[in-house]
């Protein structure tokens, strides 16, 4: 293991590698804190390009770099404007924003950004931590075990990626049915394919990631014509700010495990990672009636959880190839694409790469917060960027990544049909996230279960492995319905019991 | 309105999970396991969804609650909405047939931002960005063969 660990890091510091990283970084701060582009569209929009490089580890040092320094970045309009880069920072609004009206916006900047680099070492930390239990258990499951797991982390990212499970549900279930489309490769079957030889070979990722995210926003933001907000002044405390965040270094590491473990669970995300961790400050440290006023916790806590968020989500991606977001369902394509295969081979014959995966999650939040603590100040002026001079680039950028992915003139047709049923639902609120994880996990769900069926017949079903883990397929389909059913009930009770109390109170009057 | 149109895509979606269930169903069971067993599942949650649609009486009720995942979809301003920029994006879409990308790009770059109010210099510098990206990355670095544009074949 050690030395694969050397490996790892020596196929990360390279010059190319570096190189890489730091591009990646780049790129990821500035989508991280330009508010209405999110990491997943970038890294759509990134993938044809990654998937003609033939070094795994420049991908890894490009991807993984970009994707763990998203949230670093992305507390500069939330504390400076009120408006979240990306939503990983949305309860960063709750303390920093006062803190910047109260003038110390340089304090809360400093101190998330050193909330970001502790909490983006416990990340990876907890993948490192996790490779020893992991190693054992993924080379012991079979097929069977592998089918469920992967409808484990569909059920899991459909239930709780949207406030509606079944359509969440529904979403990954077309997902799985679009990544047949096309020959199936044992059977010679023509699936879906309307006789066009442009989809012999299925449909491409890159293009469904590209019309399903990149140009919903584009809309969103070209719709919505308006500047973001008026200007903030940095303020005061840009030291005190750092030193807050190494006196707090407790509830950072609190704070940084709930983001690594929220990150572990497929389909909870960034997206909550900081607000259990805000919720979990508030409970937990003293004097709490400050929280949301402008403390200094309320900061450190969202952003240190929202960094180590990420390390944590690779645990599932490289364990078993369950994305546990949307970024890493993206970043799981070209790792296969360029030949990274996620599962007992990663923790095997490729450790080195995985290694280099914890790298390059250590040394890219060190270069972003370095980054963004040397150019805080230019790289906040980019929040104020008119909508018309991102728009046309990234709908520039889209229709030539599409069509990178085959040569195709049909791409243009693929990616428009794949924009408007992203808008669709984006429109009506079905979640996206799970349609793509899908199509991500879709061939291998298929090819699980055929040998599952093929080799045990239906006695797969009575594996003690497969029991344990159809119980939690089970628990996580049903635990958040009936959760929510309750929640309703008692809301619904709680307005009752008002009006009845009302009419009371008017009758004695 | 917008509860009649979310029922449709619900609809929608019933139809097409129901249609792939029926083709597939005639396929021998290696090409078509995955799509009878979630296909089917499909079907029956997505028909409760339908039902959930067209019964519900506030289009955001249930969806007030729980952990919001993907980001809402935000307001368009003016009268014209979100159709504006999908004649951009079909603009662009018949631009790069007709006169093929090198012209396409830079053109749709200086004339977006050019009607949405930046200066000349300021729409010049962004065409030339994205002109100069698609030569220097794909046409030099990558040599992607363009597709032939429509205007060649006629001249």
């Amino acid at each position: 293991m050690l030395e694969a660990a050397i490996n790892g890091l020596l196929g990360v510091l390279t010059p190319q590698s570096l190189g890489f990283m730091a591009l990646g970084v780049l790129i990821g701060s500035l989508v991280g804190f330009l508010p209405g582009i999110g990491g997943p569209s970038t890294l759509a929009i990134m993938l044809p390009f990654v998937m003609t490089m033939k070094d795994p580890y420049l991908v890894i040092a490009l991807l993984v770099g970009m994707d763990a320094v998203g949230n670093t970045a992305s507390a500069i309009p939330a504390i400076l404007i009120s408006v979240p880069g990306s939503i990983g920072s949305a309860a960063t609004i709750l303390d920093g924003y006062p803190l910047a009206r109260k003038g110390q916006a340089a304090r809360a900047l400093s101190a998330s950004f050193v909330a970001s680099l502790l909490g983006g070492f416990v990340g990876p930390l907890a993948l490192l931590a996790a490779l020893p239990i992991l190693r054992p258990l993924v080379l012991a499951f079979g097929s069977p075990e592998f089918f469920v797991m992967t409808l484990w982390g569909l059920t899991m990212v459909g239930v709780l990626s949207g406030n509606t499970p079944i359509k969440g549900l529904v979403a990954g279930i077309v997902g799985v049915l679009l990544a047949t489309v096309g020959l199936d490769p044992k059977s010679g079957v023509e699936r879906f394919a309307f006789d066009q030889a442009y989809l012999w070979d299925g449909i491409d990722l890159v293009i469904v990631a590209l019309g399903l995210f990149a140009i919903p926003e584009c809309i969103d933001l070209a719709s919505r014509k308006t500047s973001i907000a008026e200007r903030q002044e940095f303020g005061q405390g840009f030291w005190e700010g750092i030193r807050d965040g190494f006196r707090h270094w407790w509830l950072t590491l609190r704070c940084s495990a709930i983001g690594a473990w929220v990150g572990f669970l497929p389909g909870l995300g960034s997206s909550v990672a900081d607000w259990f961790a805000y919720a979990h400050a508030v409970q937990t440290e003293k004097n709490k009636e400050s929280f949301g006023k402008g403390d200094i916790r309320g900061v450190i806590a969202s952003e240190s959880s929202n960094n180590a968020k990420e390390g944590g989500g690779y645990i599932p991606t490289v364990a078993f190839g369950i994305p546990g977001s949307t970024s890493t369902a993206l970043i799981l394509t070209a790792f296969i694409a360029v030949g990274i295969q996620p599962g007992p081979d990663l923790l095997t014959k490729q450790l080195d790469l995985t290694f280099a995966i914890v790298w390059t999650l250590a040394l890219a939040n060190v270069i972003a917060v370095a980054l963004c603590l040397l150019f805080i100040k230019p790289l906040a002026k980019a929040c104020f960027v008119p909508f018309y001079t991102i728009v046309p680039l990234i709908v520039v950028f889209v229709f030539i990544g599409a069509f990178a992915a085959n040569f195709s003139s049909y791409d243009f047709v693929a990616l428009l049909a794949f924009s408007l049923l992203g808008f669709m639902m984006r429109r009506h609120r079905w979640p996206r996230p799970p349609l793509l994880l899908g199509m991500v996990l879709g061939e291998k769900m298929e090819l699980y279960l055929w040998i599952s069926t093929t080799r045990y017949g239906l006695e797969w079903l009575l594996r003690p492995g497969v029991i344990v883990l159809l119980l939690l397929v089970a628990a996580s389909l049903f635990y958040p319905m009936l959760k929510q059913r309750r929640e309703r009930a008692e809301t619904k009770a709680a307005i009752l019991q008002g009006k009845t109390t009302a009419k009371e109170s008017h009758a004695q009057d | 309105m917008l509860r009649i149109e979310k029922s449709l895509f619900t609809l929608l979606i019933l139809l097409l999970l129901s249609w792939a269930v029926y083709i597939a169903k005639d396929w021998p069971l290696r090409a078509s396991i995955i799509i009878l067993v979630l296909g089917s599942v499909g079907i029956v949650l997505s028909l409760v969804q339908l039902i959930s649609d067209l019964i519900s009486r506030t289009a955001s009720a249930e969806e007030s609650e729980g952990i919001a995942f993907d980001a809402p979809a935000l307001k368009p301003e003016g009268r014209w909405g979100n159709l504006e920029i999908w004649g951009w994006i079909l603009g662009l879409y018949v631009a790069i047939h007709v006169i093929g990308f090198p012209a396409a790009v830079p053109l749709f770059v200086l004339a977006y931002a050019k009607v949405y109010g930046a200066g000349w210099g300021v729409s010049l510098i962004l065409a030339a960005l994205g002109g100069g990206f698609l030569y220097g990355i794909f046409e030099r670095l990558l040599h992607v063969p363009w597709p032939a544009p429509l205007l060649w074949s006629l001249i």
